[in-house]
């Protein structure tokens, strides 16, 4: 087969691993700032329960998690499961397993800020909301570029765990035309895909990481 | 940097909404066909980037005939059993052994009469069965070769003499393996078998010793006899007209028609 044939199939597969890449992201930032906020309340049962999350979720595989969360409608609730569900199931679990980590960097960011600054903008008579938003959050962002910047390159990469619900991101894909050709070089062209992605997106970043240092 | 962003969410969006009408079908009763993307030449994936192969060509002369939409469901083999309970898919087609999963399924007729078989490299020193003692050999996970080598009234003693037995996800790992010397012998499908070492031209050679003989059907959901008897019903249909033999024609190069065993497809040889 042609090699411009392999390549348009692997483009087109990686379209579903860029929307899996980019509705995760979507979907797990704000998120995981919202798990953040909860992990450092007050409340003892709210962070409590909080800590059991992140604890699930970093600490069993995300390929079960995506099995998990395919199937337990049936296999919890006894509902049918629609063909359609499978990418639902793939975001979500994706999202959730996603903002257990980038709220352990927001809460370093958020707790890595001087104290000082909190009083001292309550001196100023900024409420607290207003003292998170416009003078808290923007270093924090600041500071956690590239811990997320690592998160993310790994998303771009665990995307083809997508596999297991045989969802047909690039990976499944190139395993096909592998069985198919009987040849390891889709493997290897998808490889190179998802470097290139990887070195766009690390590019992104630095870029923004760059836009962002205007205290400095 | 913002604009470029709008621009990939609004295309993103864009995609899920086409995903989601996709979905949707009409009032057409749809026959759901869970199988191996990877499993040529039952399932695979042709240079179009079609879903084709001998059992979904089958299924979609069934649908045709009764009137039903096909839907064309790739999964993940591991996965099977799940996808069959939980109603994802309607049947399991593609390559599907009996011998060993009677008690787990429902079965329609078998119509493929299929082989266990050994593969070496060519020029490797082993020549029968008995050579297989102390040799690292790989089989794909959950396969019916694995059955077949675990099974203790099978080749659970020839499998005891082994060095290692090695569980890959897909043949192409496991060749990858058998070529760069990493394991010994693989045990496959005959047909599967055929397919591979003309892909790869050449270079391997079946070993005259058979691991086992089994038969292929259609698996449904364990007591789902009406699915299965309308599949069925369809499949005779088309084995006694020629429609199969033909189909099976398609697919030549694996040898597919000599292995058919549906009455009025046997061959006479």
């Amino acid at each position: 087969m042609a090699t411009s044939t392999m390549l348009s199939q692997l483009a087109s597969g990686m379209l579903v691993s860029i929307e899996i890449f980019v509705l995760t992201l979507v979907f797990s930032l704000p998120l995981g700032l919202l798990v953040a906020l909860g992990r450092m309340s007050k409340s003892k049962i709210l962070s409590g329960i909080i800590k059991v999350y992140i604890a699930i979720m970093r600490g069993t595989p995300l390929m079960l998690q995506l099995i998990v969360v395919y199937f337990a409608p049936y296999y919890v609730f006894g509902i049918a499961i629609s063909a359609s569900f499978r990418f639902t199931a793939v975001i979500i679990a994706f999202s959730i397993n996603y903002a257990a980590y980038f709220a352990e960097i927001f809460r370093a960011g958020i707790q890595s800020i001087n104290v000082g600054q909190w009083e001292a903008a309550q001196i100023l008579g900024y409420s607290k909301p207003q003292t998170f938003f416009k003078i808290i959050l923007v270093q924090v962002i600041q500071r956690i570029i590239p811990p997320v910047t690592n998160e993310t390159i790994t998303l771009v990469k665990d995307t083809s765990l997508s596999f297991v619900l045989s969802v047909a991101e690039m990976f499944t894909i190139a395993k096909q035309i592998g069985a198919r050709e009987a040849s390891i070089m889709p493997l290897m062209a998808a490889g190179l895909f998802y470097f290139v992605f990887n070195y766009i997106v690390a590019f992104s970043m630095d870029h923004f990481e760059k836009k962002m240092s205007y205290f400095r | 940097m913002k604009k470029i962003l709008a621009v990939i969410l609004a295309s993103v969006m864009t995609l899920s909404l086409c995903a989601c009408s996709n979905a949707k079908t009409g009032d057409k009763k749809t026959f759901t066909v869970g199988f191996d993307a990877e499993f040529p030449p039952y399932g695979y994936m042709d240079e179009a980037g079609n879903y084709v192969g001998f059992d979904l060509d089958l299924a979609q002369e069934v649908c045709n005939r009764r009137g039903w939409e096909l839907v064309k469901q790739p999964i993940d083999w591991d996965a099977k059993d799940m996808e069959l309970s939980s109603g994802s898919i309607d049947c399991i087609w593609n390559g599907f052994t009996i011998n060993g999963r009677e008690d787990d399924y429902t079965f329609s007729v078998p119509y493929v009469d299929n082989s266990q078989v050994y593969v070496v490299k060519s020029g490797s020193d082993i020549k029968t069965e008995a050579d297989l003692a102390g040799k690292i050999v790989g089989v794909q996970a959950d396969s019916s070769a694995l059955a077949a080598l675990e099974d203790e009234e099978g080749k659970a003693d020839v499998a005891a003499t082994f060095a290692d037995l090695v569980q890959f996800a897909d043949y192409n790992t496991g060749f990858m393996n058998l070529e760069s010397g990493a394991i010994d012998v693989l045990a496959m499908d005959i047909g599967v078998a055929n397919y591979e070492i003309a892909g790869r031209n050449g270079g391997y050679e079946i070993l005259a010793d058979q691991l086992a003989t089994e038969q292929y059907g259609i698996g449904f959901l364990k007591g789902n006899t009406e699915l299965r008897d309308q599949v069925e019903a369809t499949l005779l249909e088309m084995a006694a007209d020629g429609t199969v033999n033909k189909i099976a024609e398609k697919y030549e190069d694996f040898g597919l028609v000599e292995s058919l065993c549906l009455e009025g497809t046997k061959s006479d040889k």
